[in-house]
C-alpha cells in the first residue's frame, strides 16, 4: 500500500509539473516580454505562430549579433528567427532546435560555427544536458522566475528584440591586423560536440531540413585552424560551409566601424553588411518564399516598422 | 559535486541507492566506501590518496593501541608503566602525522609568510615564496574524525576496530565528507555498519529532510548571497546601515546555508538508514553566546570539548592551580583562571580550523573574550537579577537577551566573512559613519542587487524556517506529527514544499551557482 501511494505521490508530483509547464508554455510565454535576458531568444520561438518561421538560424552571440532577420524580411520576404544565446553550448543548440521544431517546419538551418568550439567535455557537459533536458520536458524548471514578471507592473512593451535580432550600434574597434593566417594546423573539436552536432545533423535529415554552416566574421573568435577543422568536417559531412572571416573584404567589414566590442562581435553595420551577402546566397542557393504581403505575417510588418524607426534613430 | 547540485541528487544519490540496495548485505560496505571514494575522485581527483592513507594510518594505530591494552592488561606493574607510556606515544605519533599533514597543507603559507614579516622586523634574512596547495576534499573534517577515533580507543572509551572495511567507511561516508557533522565513533559506528536494507519509510523521511534543507540553502541563503557578495566585495563603496544589513545578510545565509547542507546530510543518512548527529539546535534561541556555541555547528564544539577542553581541564598543572588557587585566591578567581586555561585553547583553534587567516583567529578570541566576560559577570548578573526581582523567562528579558546574542552574533559573522582582519575593522567602523537608518526604507536597498519581490520570498522563507524552529524548540516532533495529519493535507505541505524550491529557487537566469561555504573550510 505504501509503495502505491508513493508511486502516486511521484506520479501526481510529475503530473503537477507538467501542469504548470503547460500553462507557463501555453499562456504566459504567448504574452510580450515574459521572460528577458539568456533565455529571450528561446522564450520567443514559443510566441511564434506555428509553421511561420522558413529560417532557423542556431548558434550563440556571434549569430544574433549577424544576422539581421529584419532586414531578411523587409529586402525578401523570408520569415527567420535566431534561436540563440550567449554563450549558447551545443547541447543548448540541440535542444534549442528541437524546441523549434515543435511548432515550426523550417526550410534551412544556419548554424554558426563557433558554438562547436567551446570546450565542452567532462562532468559539466554532461550535467548541463541532463538539465536541458528536465527544462525542455519540463519548462517550469527553465522559467520558474516567470512569477516575478506576473507579479512585476512595469512589463514594459517591445524592446530592441526582431526575431530574436539584437540591434546594437556601439562602435569599439579591432585594430589586430589580418587573423587569418594560413596553416596546416587544426583546432579540433571536443569528441562531446561532434556527438551533439551530428545529432543535430541527424534531426535535420529526418525532417528533411537542409543544414548550412556559416561563421560570422569575428577576429576574436576564429583563425584559420578553426576555418580548416571546418572545411573538412564540412567536406566530409557534405554540408555547405561559408566562411564569412574569408571574405572580410568582399563583404566590405571596416573593422573600425562594424564591431561593437574590439572584433568580439558585429555591430548592427557589420551586421547589415553580412545579412547582404547572405540574402544574395540564399537566394543563389535556396528557395526560400517570400511571404511579404500575406495575411498570416502581418505582424512582420509591424516590427519591421519598429526596426526602422530604430534604425532611423542610429542614422544607418 | 556538492549535496545541492543536480549531479548528486539525480546521478549519483539515485545511483548509489540503487547499488546499495541490490548488493548483497556483506557488500554494502564496500558499495558506500565504492560511492564514497568515487565523491571524493570527483572532488578532489589524485588526492583522494590523503584520505586512503589517513584511514590505513589510524586504523593501523587503533589497532595498535588496541593490542597495547590487552598487553598492558596482562602485565606486571612495572611492565604496565612501560606500556602505558608506550601507548601515549603511539597516540602522539598518530596525531603528529594527522595535524602534520593538515597543517602542512592548510596553514603551510600561513605560517611561512608570517615568519617572513617577523622576520623581517627583525631585519634577520628570511624569505617565504607562498606554494599553491589544492586541499583534499574535508581535510579538516575528516582529520578530526581520526584523531578523535585514536584518542577514543586510547582512553579505551571504545575498541579499536579490526576491520578496514569499517575505518576506511567511517572516514570517508560520503554525505558527510563535505560538511560534516565530526562524528565521533560513537554516534554513528552502530547504524553505519548496520548495512540496513533500503526501507520506503527512511528514503520518504530522507527526501524530506533533503528537501528542506534545499528549501533553506537555494530559496533563502542564496538570494541572500547576492547582497552579501555585493557589499563585502566593494565593501569601501557602502558604509552605515548598509553594513549591518550585509553582516545581518550573511548570518542568516549562513545559518540557511550550512543548517539547510547538513539537512542534505543527514536526510542522505536517514536514506541509508544510517542516523548522523545532528549540527544544529536553533542556535538564535540560545541565552548567551556560550549557549549559542552550544546549539551552532554542535559536533565541532563538542569535538573541541572532548579532546580539547576536558584534557586541559584535568591536566597536572590545571589540577595543581585549582587546589593552589582553592587555597590562596578564593573559588571564583579559581575558576575564572581555570576556564581562561581551558577555554583558550579551545577557541583558538575554533578559529584557526576555519582557515589559515588572522580574521579566523580574531573571531575565535572574539568568542573567547566575550565567554570569559560572561563567565566574570555571572555571579553579578545573578546578583542583579535577585536584587530586582527579575525572572530571566520573562519575555521582555528574553527579548532583550535575544537583541544582545544577535548584536554578538552579527558582529562576530562581519569579521568572519570579511576577506581579511582589516577589512573587517575598516567595515566595522564605517557602521558608525554616517548611520542612516531611513535607507532601509529609500529603497537603497534594492541596489544590493536584488529586487523588492526577492527581499520578500527572504522574508517570507525565514518565518517559515522560524516557525519550524520555535516549533522545534518546543519539542514538537515535527515529522511524525506531519505523518498523523490526514493524507490530503500533508501531501500539500509536501508538495508546497518542492514546489517551493523549484518555483521560488534561486537558481538559473540571473542567479549564480553558490557554492558550499563550510565546503571551502
Amino acid at each position: 500500500m505504501k509503495k502505491i501511494r508513493t508511486i502516486i505521490f511521484v506520479a501526481l508530483l510529475i503530473g503537477i509539473l507538467f501542469g504548470i509547464s503547460g500553462v507557463i508554455n501555453h499562456v504566459y510565454l504567448k504574452k510580450s516580454n515574459m521572460v528577458t535576458g539568456r533565455e529571450e531568444n528561446l522564450a520567443g520561438l514559443q510566441k511564434e505562430e506555428d509553421n511561420t518561421i522558413d529560417l532557423l538560424v542556431l548558434g550563440d552571440s556571434e549569430s544574433y549579433t549577424s544576422i539581421s532577420t529584419m532586414m531578411l524580411w523587409k529586402e525578401d520576404g523570408i520569415s527567420s528567427y535566431i534561436g540563440a544565446q550567449s554563450g549558447q553550448q551545443i547541447q543548448e543548440t540541440y535542444y534549442m532546435l528541437k524546441q523549434a521544431l515543435q511548432t515550426q517546419k523550417p526550410k534551412l538551418v544556419m548554424l554558426e560555427t563557433h558554438v562547436l568550439f567551446r570546450d565542452n567535455a567532462g562532468m559539466d557537459a554532461y550535467r548541463s544536458v541532463m538539465e536541458e533536458n528536465a527544462m525542455y520536458h519540463f519548462s517550469v524548471f527553465r522559467y520558474h522566475n516567470i512569477w516575478k514578471r506576473l507579479l512585476s507592473s512595469n512589463i514594459g512593451d517591445d524592446r530592441q528584440f526582431f526575431k530574436g535580432f539584437r540591434v546594437r550600434d556601439s562602435v569599439a574597434p579591432y585594430d589586430g591586423g589580418d587573423y587569418m593566417q594560413e596553416t596546416t594546423v587544426k583546432k579540433q573539436m571536443t569528441g562531446f560536440v561532434k556527438n551533439y552536432l551530428q545529432q543535430i545533423i541527424d534531426i535535420c535529415k529526418e525532417n528533411d531540413i537542409p543544414i548550412l554552416f556559416y561563421s560570422a566574421p569575428s577576429p576574436v573568435n576564429y583563425n584559420y585552424q578553426k576555418h580548416n577543422t571546418l572545411i573538412e568536417y564540412t567536406e566530409n559531412a557534405g554540408i555547405p560551409y561559408v566562411d564569412l572571416n574569408m571574405m572580410t573584404s568582399e563583404l566590405g567589414i571596416d573593422w573600425t566601424k562594424d564591431t561593437l566590442d574590439h572584433g568580439d562581435h558585429l555591430n548592427i553595420y557589420g551586421a547589415q553588411k553580412v545579412t547582404k551577402y547572405m540574402r544574395k546566397y540564399l537566394e543563389e542557393n535556396y528557395n526560400l518564399p517570400d511571404h511579404r504581403g500575406q495575411q498570416k505575417y502581418k505582424d512582420w510588418d509591424v516590427l519591421e516598422d519598429q526596426y526602422e524607426k530604430r534604425l532611423l534613430t542610429l542614422k544607418v | 559535486m556538492a549535496y545541492h547540485t543536480t549531479l548528486f541528487l539525480f546521478v549519483f544519490l539515485p545511483l548509489a541507492l540503487i547499488c546499495y540496495h541490490f548488493a548483497p548485505q556483506k557488500w554494502r560496505g564496500y558499495v558506500l566506501i565504492g560511492f564514497s571514494y568515487l565523491f571524493f575522485w570527483m572532488n578532489s581527483k589524485e588526492l583522494l590518496a590523503y584520505l586512503i592513507g589517513t584511514t590505513l594510518l589510524t586504523h593501523h594505530i587503533g589497532i595498535w593501541l588496541d593490542g597495547l591494552t590487552i598487553k598492558e592488561a596482562n602485565a606486571e606493574a612495572e611492565e604496565k608503566k612501560q606500556i602505558k607510556k608506550q601507548r601515549k606515544r603511539v597516540l602522539l605519533l598518530g596525531i603528529v602525522i594527522l595535524l602534520g599533514v593538515l597543517i602542512s597543507m592548510k596553514y603551510q603559507n600561513f605560517i611561512g609568510l608570517n615568519a617572513s614579516r617577523v622576520a623581517e622586523h627583525f631585519s634577520i634574512r628570511y624569505s617565504f615564496d607562498p606554494v599553491a596547495i589544492v586541499l583534499p576534499l574535508g581535510i579538516s573534517f575528516y582529520t578530526l574524525q581520526a584523531i578523535g577515533y585514536m584518542v577514543d580507543v586510547y582512553w579505551k572509551k571504545i575498541e579499536a576496530d579490526y576491520s578496514l572495511e569499517k575505518t576506511a567507511l567511517f572516514l570517508s561516508f560520503f554525505p558527510q565528507i563535505m560538511e560534516g557533522p565530526i562524528c565521533r565513533y560513537s554516534d554513528t559506528a552502530d547504524t553505519l555498519y548496520k548495512k540496513s536494507p533500503l526501507k520506503l519509510e527512511n528514503l520518504q523521511h530522507g527526501s524530506l529532510r533533503i528537501v528542506w534543507g534545499l528549501f533553506k540553502k537555494i530559496v533563502i541563503a542564496d538570494r541572500l548571497a547576492v547582497v552579501v557578495k555585493t557589499v563585502f566585495d566593494s565593501y569601501a563603496d557602502y558604509h552605515g546601515i548598509i553594513i549591518v544589513v550585509a553582516a545581518l545578510a550573511y548570518t542568516i545565509q549562513l545559518y540557511m546555508e550550512f543548517s539547510g547542507a547538513i539537512d542534505m546530510v543527514i536526510g542522505t543518512g536517514v536514506m541509508f538508514g544510517v542516523k548522523l548527529p545532528e549540527n544544529f539546535r536553533q542556535p538564535f534561541f540560545a541565552e548567551n553566546a556560550s549557549g549559542f556555541w552550544r546549539r551552532w555547528h554542535i559536533t565541532l564544539g563538542v569535538w573541541f570539548k572532548e579532546y580539547i577542553f576536558y584534557p586541559v581541564s584535568v591536566s597536572k598543572i590545571v589540577k595543581k592551580w585549582n587546589r593552589y588557587g582553592r587555597k590562596n585566591v578564593g573559588k571564583y578567581w579559581t575558576k575564572i583562571v581555570t576556564s581562561a586555561v581551558a577555554l583558550f585553547p579551545v577557541w583558538l583553534c575554533n578559529g584557526i580550523w576555519h582557515g589559515p587567516r588572522w580574521s579566523y583567529i580574531f573571531y575565535g578570541m572574539y568568542y573567547f573574550t566575550l565567554i570569559m566576560i560572561g563567565i566574570l559577570l555571572e555571579p553579578i548578573r545573578k546578583k542583579v537579577l535577585q536584587t530586582l526581582h527579575i525572572n530571566p523567562k520573562q519575555l521582555w528579558y528574553r527579548a532583550l537577551q535575544f537583541v544582545k546574542l544577535m548584536v554578538i552574533v552579527i558582529t562576530g559573522e562581519l569579521f568572519f566573512r570579511a576577506d581579511s582582519l582589516r577589512i573587517g575593522v575598516r567595515m566595522f567602523r564605517s557602521i558608525f559613519q554616517d548611520f542612516q537608518p531611513s535607507i532601509l526604507f529609500d529603497g537603497n536597498l534594492l541596489n544590493l542587487g536584488i529586487d523588492n519581490l526577492d527581499f520578500m520570498v527572504i522574508l517570507v522563507g525565514c518565518m517559515i524556517v522560524l516557525l519550524v524552529d520555535l516549533m522545534k524548540e518546543k519539542k514538537v516532533a515535527l515529522t511524525e506529527k506531519l505523518e498523523h495529519w490526514r493524507l490530503p493535507i500533508r501531501w500539500s505541505v509536501y508538495y508546497g514544499l518542492i514546489l517551493a524550491v523549484i518555483i521560488f529557487g534561486a537558481y538559473g537566469e540571473g542567479y549564480q551557482v553558490i557554492d558550499l561555504i563550510y565546503a571551502g573550510f
